[in-house]
């Protein structure tokens, strides 16, 4: 009996020590719900980097635990989810596929500039915290650089509610959440991507020279501050 | 067989004794102020929220779960629609980032594609918002634990007081206004003294103010009474 105490309490104080030794949480399927906008009347087309399609962060907290976040296909899922319901028209160009094949009113790159996170042991509190700096490129039909939009998003949760894989997994999803929310409300207003629609018409009416719209678009564009530092 | 059946009731009675002296005092202040007229008819419901993280607030999660319970159960209780259905269902518009901070951002809130009918389909009248958290402000006393393969044990004495400060405030979905605001305040004090074996004497401070606040926010809502 006595042996069978010594026991079971070692293997409390392993599992206890081993609890405290990071995790690796996997993210396959964010919940982005349907949003309530209106769409805009665009045709647009998205070209995924490689990275959309498994992406793993790893983070080692100096001198103790290491953790990883594998977002698999998430970003990919998000952005398709959000792109689908902001526009008319929207499909996915692989990346093979030659974009001057194809009609459309714009092409947008999502990519990743940086995935970072923090968690209670380096923040000391309970919170495990997510940042995630996606930047979209987004081309006319000419293949010219309309507008490049660096957004920092962010996502927080508590670990004594969730417990620690399912706190840093919710921050993960909240930050993604909190990306779409950002798109939804001013990308049309940093990008001015809604204008690409009237520009295809124009050139239509007068191919000759481009509007002064067109290129005050193209401008401002160019002068959208990386507000990420 | 008999003895046995005899003492599990004296048993339970013993412990529930024992569990009552031991658990700690603790002081709490429970207050409203109303700024309009409430009330709530058959199939309205609320929804509890936390005030954004982007504007500091540390709520715990835990603590919302726990009010939204309180004020949806027991007889007299409210219709709660859970926060996260609540959220999912107006996305993007309930956000962190996104959330209005302040009743005159209800108008246009409501004046975007599909919020309000999405709002009449839910049926809810409120929205309660709560800010605050729980923290530990004091503390002393020492304690040592050892361990070895004849056993182990502890000896000392340890304190902390804990204040939980929560704030709740109603927003009225029908008349896009403030109502008012319900707020509880509680203190207590928490007493570890270990011979042996640590005996806790916990203040819970949070589980008090949960209560506290969910009972007031319930009359606060259901009562008719004039500003």
């Amino acid at each position: 009996m006595s042996h069978r105490f010594r026991t079971s309490f070692a293997t409390v104080i392993v599992i206890g020590i081993a609890g405290c030794g990071g995790a690796k949480v996997t993210l396959h399927n964010p919940t982005i719900p349907e949003p309530l906008i209106d769409q805009l009347p665009l045709s647009v087309m998205a070209r995924y980097p490689k990275v959309f399609d498994n992406f793993v962060h790893e983070e080692q907290v100096i001198g103790k635990e290491k953790w990883s976040i594998d977002l698999g296909r998430s970003n990919r899922l998000l952005f398709t989810k959000l792109f689908t319901s902001m526009f008319t028209e929207f499909k996915v160009v692989e990346g093979d596929v030659d974009a001057q094949d194809l009609t459309f009113d714009a092409l947008i790159e999502p990519s990743i500039d940086a995935f970072e996170f923090s968690v209670p042991s380096q923040s000391q509190t309970d919170d495990f915290a997510v940042w995630i700096r996606y930047r979209l490129k987004i081309y006319d039909q000419g293949g010219v650089l309309i507008a490049n939009w660096p957004i920092a998003a962010y996502g927080k949760s508590q670990s004594t509610t969730f417990g620690s894989d399912e706190a840093l997994r919710r921050a993960a999803v909240l930050a993604m959440r909190d990306a779409a929310a950002l798109i939804i409300l001013q990308m049309d207003k940093a990008t001015g991507i809604s204008k690409l629609s009237h520009a295809n018409a124009h050139e239509t009416a007068m191919p000759a020279a481009p509007s002064t719209e067109d290129i005050t678009l193209q401008t401002a564009a160019e002068e959208i501050p990386d507000e990420t530092g | 067989m008999k003895q046995a059946s005899r003492s599990l009731p004296q048993r339970i009675l013993v412990l529930a004794l024992a569990s009552t002296m031991l658990s700690a005092c603790v002081t709490s202040r429970v207050e409203n102020v109303r700024a309009n007229a409430t009330g709530i008819s058959e199939g309205e419901g609320i929804v509890i929220m936390a005030k954004s993280y982007h504007l500091g607030n540390e709520t715990e999660a835990k603590f919302i779960t726990c009010v939204g319970n309180s004020i949806g159960s027991g007889s007299s209780g409210l219709r709660v629609v859970p926060n996260a259905e609540f959220v999912d269902a107006l996305f993007p518009w309930f956000e962190p980032r996104t959330a209005p901070a302040e009743t005159k951002g209800l108008p246009t809130l409501m004046s975007r594609p599909g919020v309000a009918q999405k709002i009449k389909d839910k049926g809810i009248r409120y929205v309660v918002w709560l800010d605050g958290d729980t923290d530990k402000v004091a503390g002393g006393g020492s304690m040592s634990c050892a361990a070895g393969p004849g056993g182990g044990g502890c000896f000392g004495f340890a304190w902390w007081q804990n204040d939980s400060n929560y704030e709740a405030d109603v927003w009225d979905l029908t008349g896009l206004e403030d109502v008012g605001t319900v707020s509880a305040d509680v203190s207590g004090t928490s007493f570890l003294p270990a011979i042996v074996i640590p005996i806790p004497l916990i203040a819970r401070t949070q589980s008090k103010a949960c209560n506290a606040l969910a009972d007031q926010l319930k009359l606060f809502i259901v009562s008719d009474e004039a500003v």
